[in-house]
């Protein structure tokens, strides 16, 4: 039991690494639909280099997620895959075409060509559904109402995943993602000395992120019908009503340091958000995995089998964490580490369609 | 369709899918590191021209094989949630160690493929050994899991529950060892083949300079080590299955009834409903010397066997004798190629049919990997854990699989069409200049890429 708590957490912790980085990668897509008018390559060009280095790496988070879930919780997973089964495969095909558009749309050797502008497309649109149908899963999820009566799972068809409660939050995940590039962008375009474009992305994350606000009031408004064991769960505790609370005077602190031109401050409150929000999501639903039958002593795998897992984590993230860092400071930080060249201080000409290291 | 046949046609076509990109992903990686410390240790302008060539090349193959990936492990859970469950609870631990390996591959990629102007030639150059070690490492993990689920170990089944739960036993399991040497060399015998094809063609064309020679004989050093450590680790693979998994070779094999000094069947059509193997060639004691050493030894065959537990034995002997001929073939190609070299017979190497016939290895090895990824999951069947879990009875319980199908499908001619059309136009492109470490003006290769006309397009 403890095991499994501890391993939760692990998961928890890749869930709000995956959200903050895969999730700005999702955001930047997003961004690219409204990459309008003059300075559109230009914009487009500084979406490229600022997740080409690392979208890859923030993907495997997801990766991470999904065989930690299957190895320490197997019947959850199973039950989830089955009762999720057209979101996530919808999510999945987003994934998919995503990642495959972005890296075609790098090395299209014109990027003004047609084809360019067609992976463009499929890019960002598809950045646009992944997020939502994963926040839909996920409010299905934390609804309590994905398991049958009889405690088999079955497939559902649109009644949980596509219920106001979850298109709710589904949209605020949208949102968020949305909000959490822009600000990532405005520190990306600040590093190049393009105070401009800075602005542009500043007042994109000032709208983006009223509009997760708005959402996210939408969506706790809902949870007393719409999820009530997760309703019950924050608001009867200290703790979850705690950091529901705090998670509120962040996102303000967002805003405000975001109208401060406070970017690299903003960047890092940002990610605190984002960990305090999906950190009052699980203290909430606690022990549920899946309300309101699955908890985490019932569906926790054998001890030996945790156990390994962790120690494999242990051995894992101590080879993974400094190699992260290094590629983090080489791409994103301002630090000096071994190996690593004067920086270049422009964005890339906007012809070159070449991708990286022509 | 029914949900049971969509569900493994669309894993199957996922798999058949992504095994191409894991393999360049192993293989790849090794050639970049070789290429590069060769261009910095002998200064040569080539070898970095290569590197670079070769680099973008990875970048898109390896994302490709990256979300190819991230639908196999969704679809673990998606189509086969009675498995996952079974599986994740016992040989969950590989999966995840794949997970760090990929990850640590992801992060090294990022710094390779973006940092040339970041990281110091030396710093760049080191980052390529995480990949290559993490690709090789990634391959371990995720054979040996599929190993677990031929040969399952590492827990008991008490009262209908799964318990006394050992993850080393079952990452450890008796099949691990061969299974994964095998398809970690395969890796090197496909990818050495397959780019030393790349530039077989270009010689045939007409395009002998020393850019292409080397990038050939580099290719073919790979290919041509790998392969004959393939076919010894090929034959170790036969020894093992005639005592763990005796059906599984009698399918490969096409033996249908227990006997003595059985005779080896190559190619012809192996027919389960009248237990002959029809237009085979027969080589008289061969499959007994094969398998235990001895022209009179006894094989099993797939009488002993009841019909229902029977792999799908047509599509298992075809799959592995088409292997094994490709494997040979290749063989052939990578001794002829280095014997013609140790000869000092440079325009030997060098002959039309020679480069003629690389040019066939390399598909040809990536048939291989096809066909013998097809042996291990054809002869495996009807289960998907041997002894513990029927495929129809893991088989997700969601409806209209048959749509799912087909979107995946139309998704993998998508991105294949795309793909390919894509590394056309790459390979034919012009070099541009790029910057030598060991130099401060950038260098313009003088190498002709496409024909004169497709250049004269391009400029």
């Amino acid at each position: 039991m403890n095991l499994a708590f501890l391993a939760l957490c692990i998961l928890w912790l890749a869930l709000i690494a995956y959200a903050v980085l895969g999730g700005a990668d999702f955001g930047a897509g997003i961004w690219d639909l409204f990459a309008v008018g003059a300075r559109r390559r230009y914009q487009r060009q500084l979406i490229n280099q600022a997740i080409g280095p690392v979208w890859e790496a923030n993907h495997v988070w997801l990766i991470f997620l999904i065989v930690g879930l299957f190895t320490v919780f197997p019947s959850a997973f199973a039950s989830l895959s089955i009762a999720l089964f057209i979101p996530l495969t919808i999510a999945l095909l987003g994934i998919v075409l995503r990642g495959a558009a972005f890296i075609f749309r790098t090395y299209e050797l014109d990027a003004s060509s047609r084809s360019a502008e067609v992976w463009s497309r499929i890019f960002s649109t598809t950045s646009l559904i992944t997020p939502f149908f994963l926040g839909a899963s996920a409010a299905a999820v934390a609804s309590g109402q994905l398991a049958a009566s009889n405690g088999t799972a079955t497939t559902d068809l649109g009644a949980v995943w596509f219920s106001p409660f979850a298109i709710t939050i589904g949209l605020m995940a949208v949102a968020l993602c949305a909000t959490l590039a822009a600000v990532y962008l405005t520190e990306e375009a600040n590093s190049y000395n393009e105070p401009d474009l800075a602005n542009v992305y500043r007042t994109r994350a000032l709208i983006a992120g009223a509009i997760t606000a708005v959402l996210g009031a939408l969506g706790l408004l809902q949870s007393p019908f719409a999820a009530p064991q997760l309703w019950n769960g924050m608001v009867t505790r200290v703790l979850p009503l705690v950091v529901v609370i705090i998670t509120m005077l962040i996102g303000l602190t967002t805003a405000v340091l975001l109208y401060r031109r406070r970017y690299g401050l903003a960047r890092v409150v940002i990610i605190l958000e984002v960990a305090f929000l999906l950190g009052s999501w699980g203290l909430s639903q606690y022990p549920y995995l899946i309300p309101p039958r699955v908890t985490i002593a019932n569906s926790a795998n054998d001890p030996s089998m945790i156990l390994a897992l962790l120690i494999s984590i242990a051995i894992g993230m101590a080879i993974l964490l400094p190699s992260l860092y290094y590629l983090f400071s080489i791409f994103k930080l301002p630090y000096p580490v071994p190996g690593k060249t004067a920086e270049s201080e422009a964005l890339p000409s906007e012809t070159s369609g070449q991708g990286p290291g022509v | 369709m029914s949900n049971l046949l969509a569900a493994r046609a669309q894993m199957g076509t996922s798999l058949a899918f992504h095994i191409i990109f894991s393999a360049l992903g192993v293989g790849l990686p090794l050639l970049l590191c070789i290429a590069e410390g060769l261009a910095l240790k002998y200064k040569d302008p080539n070898w970095m021209l290569l590197t670079r060539r070769w680099a973008k090349a990875a970048a898109i193959l390896f994302a490709i094989g990256a979300v190819s990936g991230t639908i196999l492990s969704f679809e673990l859970g998606l189509l086969w949630p009675t498995y996952t469950k079974f599986a994740g609870a016992v040989v969950g631990l590989p999966f995840a160690l794949e997970g760090f390996a990929f990850f640590i591959e992801a992060i090294f990629l990022g710094l390779y493929l973006y940092g040339w102007d970041r990281l110091s030639p030396r710093a760049h150059w080191l980052c390529s050994f995480p990949i290559w070690i993490s690709g090789l490492a990634s391959a371990w993990f995720i054979v040996s899991a599929n190993s677990w689920m031929n040969t399952p170990a590492g827990f008991i089944i008490k009262n209908g529950k799964v318990t006394n739960i050992n993850p080393l036993q079952a990452m450890f399991n008796p099949a691990t060892p061969y299974e994964t040497i095998h398809m970690m060399l395969s890796c090197y015998v496909a990818t050495g083949f397959a780019v030393a094809a790349v530039y077989a063609f270009s010689m045939l064309r007409g395009k002998r300079t020393d850019y292409h020679w080397k990038a050939l004989r580099l290719a073919m050093a790979v290919g041509a080590i790998a392969i004959p450590l393939q076919i010894i680790s090929g034959d170790a693979n036969a020894r093992f299955l005639a005592t763990a998994q005796p059906y599984k070779l009698a399918a490969m094999e096409g033996v249908f009834h227990t006997a003595s000094g059985v005779p080896l069947s190559i190619g012809g059509w192996a027919d389960p409903n009248s237990g002959k193997v029809y237009y085979a060639i027969e080589i008289p004691y061969g499959l007994s010397i094969l398998a235990k050493g001895d022209p009179h030894a006894t094989i099993k065959g797939l009488d002993a066997y009841p019909r229902e537990d029977w792999p799908i034995v047509e599509a298992t002997h075809l799959s592995f004798d088409g292997m094994v001929g490709a494997g040979f073939f290749a063989l052939l190609i990578g001794l002829l190629f280095w014997f013609f070299a140790w000869r000092k017979k440079r325009a030997w190497q060098e002959h039309r049919w020679m480069l003629i016939g690389i040019l066939l290895a390399g598909p040809l090895s990536f048939l291989a990997i096809e066909l013998g990824w097809m042996v291990t999951e054809f002869g495996r069947q009807p289960w998907v854990i041997v002894g513990f879990l029927r495929t129809a009875n893991a088989v997700t319980t969601a409806p209209s699989l048959n749509i799912s199908f087909s979107v995946f499908s139309l998704v993998y001619i998508l991105l294949a069409f795309a793909l390919v059309r894509l590394l056309l136009r790459l390979a034919r492109s012009p070099f541009p200049p790029i910057k030598l470490p060991w130099s401060s003006t950038p260098y313009q290769a003088e190498i002709a890429t496409g024909t004169a006309t497709e250049r004269a397009g391009i400029e």
